[in-house]
């Protein structure tokens, strides 16, 4: 493409998180000696985000345990990080990438990490500022710390994973909290009913009021904190009010460079955009995915490392390609709960050992018989060995699932394709 | 001097396979890969996890956690997300026990 070498090349990483750090690093790993910027939008180095609503937030994590390219690091590796700074403007004929601050640079690569932007509501404008929260950077995880500690009463409008994490810690913190989901179950978007269920029970019994299928009229400021009125009536008071209602692709800047996009950034399976001088990787990115035989926007942290290393790959001249079953986790009141696949798209569940009391694996199954996805609880080697099969094509016999005696990898399998 | 403790049966495990021992109070992954042992310090350099847990492929454990790979024989970081070794220690095979040596 480019027929300078690539030690006199310039390549540019928009985004400050958890991908643009792993395309970073991977140029260098992978020999790229040319000038390397990464221009992040938050003040902090690179970090990564899951403990944000658990370690972090409850008081006990620390900056350093979570960043990801420190200023020692990035210096020894001849990153230039420019923090704090937003692009406004991608010349894409010209090649020039151009700051907020007036700094601009131009690139031979490009890389969009630009991540996500938490989702608020319409209509609080009238609700004292300090009493709203999101969840997705480490300076709002240090907000709402400092919210829960002086907090009797949380309340977390959304039952997703964000909101049950951020539910679980403030419980440790020993706030009162109280869920309101809109949809019937908690993590329908992406979880079957028999996980929502064992979610739900989870909270309950640590002490969290679950309101499920409970729309949101309206939300006003109190004299000390918020009321929430209900679209079936009723009210609820807390002192302060967590939004954990998803988050938006952050994709203004490729709107504006005119790339494909469809909710995300359209890329391929090593992360190239419409443009090949240009990849994008993380939540912004939407990949053609094997196992789901669909393309797919993941807000994992396994998809913002592992594609960001492809797609660094890629632009150095690697072949290989982004093909990872989808998996994420996620830590409540000391149970590691692990999703393989996508389970949601299960109808018929097996369990494996007992998830449902503290230790198990649902294996999720269409409508045809192929397993779509599985939910660990407490169970990663089962969860790991399945993940081992799926990616051979394979999977258990349900039947055989249940033995819980008999490790997995001894299992009878069978090709992973429908049964009608 | 090296202090040699006594670890396990010789028998106990099959290749491929990983327990998880205490040793004189430290946390110790052992391994057998091709007839011969290995042993890690049971603590993933990355996060908070046992490698004892981890899952066992190709001469590497996988972090039962976040999927990173650490060479069983020397402990070397070989994937994202770890970049720091893991600590290896002495194994020998005297009679028919294991025997693991935590100074070095």
């Amino acid at each position: 493409m480019t027929a300078m070498p690539e030690s006199e090349a310039t390549y540019v990483v928009v985004g400050g998180g958890q991908a643009a750090a792993w395309i970073a690093r991977t140029l260098r790993a992978e020999g790229f000696a040319g000038r390397l910027v990464l221009i992040g939008e938050e003040p902090h180095w690179p970090y990564e985000r899951p403990a944000l609503s658990k370690e972090f937030l409850r008081g006990t994590g620390s900056v350093e345990a979570i960043t990801l390219l420190g200023a020692a690091q990035a210096g020894e590796a001849g990153i230039e990080c420019w923090l704090g700074q937003r692009v406004t403007a991608v010349d894409r004929v010209a090649r020039v990438v151009t700051t907020a601050g007036g700094r601009s640079v131009a690139y031979d690569t490009l890389f969009l990490a630009t991540g996500g932007r938490a989702r608020r509501l319409p209509g609080l404008d009238t609700v004292p500022a300090e009493r709203v929260h999101t969840l997705r950077t480490l300076t709002e995880s240090e907000r709402l710390r400092g919210a829960l500690g002086g907090a009797k009463h949380l309340l977390v409008l959304g039952g997703g994973w964000i909101g049950l994490e951020v539910a679980a810690t403030a419980r440790a913190l020993g706030v009162a909290v109280t869920v309101v989901e809109a949809a019937p179950r908690l993590c329908a978007r992406t979880m079957p009913p028999v996980v929502s269920g064992w979610l739900h029970a989870l909270h309950e019994a640590n002490g969290v009021r679950v309101l499920t299928g409970t729309g949101v009229a309206g939300v006003t400021g109190t004299a000390d904190g918020i009321a929430v009125t209900l679209a079936g009536g009723g009210r609820l008071e807390a002192d302060h009010l967590l939004l954990g209602i998803g988050i938006e692709p952050e994709v203004g800047l490729a709107a504006a460079m005119g790339l494909a996009l469809d909710d995300g950034i359209l890329v391929d399976a090593q992360g190239r955009t419409s443009d090949p001088r240009i990849f994008a990787a993380g939540d912004v990115a939407r990949h053609p995915n094997a196992f789901a035989g669909a393309s797919l926007r993941l807000e994992s942290w396994a998809n913002a490392q592992n594609q960001a290393i492809i797609a660094a790959k890629a632009a150095t001249g690697g072949t290989a390609v982004y093909a990872d079953i989808p998996w994420f986790w996620s830590d409540q009141y000391g149970v590691t709960v692990q999703m393989l696949g996508l389970p949601g798209l299960g109808t018929r569940a097996v369990a494996r050992g007992t998830p449902e009391a503290g230790s198990g694996c649902w294996l999720m199954l269409d409508d045809t018989g192929i397993v779509a996805g599985a939910v660990a609880v407490n169970a990663a080697r089962d969860l790991r060995v399945l993940r081992k099969l799926l990616e051979d094509g394979r999977a258990p016999l349900p039947d055989a699932w249940t033995d819980s005696a008999t490790p997995v990898q001894r299992l009878p399998s069978r090709p992973n394709v429908g049964m009608d | 001097m090296t202090e040699w403790h006594d670890a396990a049966a010789a028998d106990a495990l099959s290749d491929d396979e990983v327990m998880g021992l205490s040793i004189a109070g430290v946390p110790v992954a052992l391994f057998r890969q091709e007839g011969a042992f290995f042993a890690l310090h049971d603590l993933c350099s990355h996060g908070a996890a046992r490698l004892s847990d981890g899952f066992v492929e190709n001469g590497c454990v996988e972090c039962p956690l976040h999927q990173g790979l650490v060479d069983i024989r020397s402990g070397a970081p070989c994937s994202a997300p770890i970049t720091e070794p893991v600590r290896s220690y002495p194994v020998r095979v005297v009679g028919d026990r294991i025997e693991i040596a935590l100074n070095r």
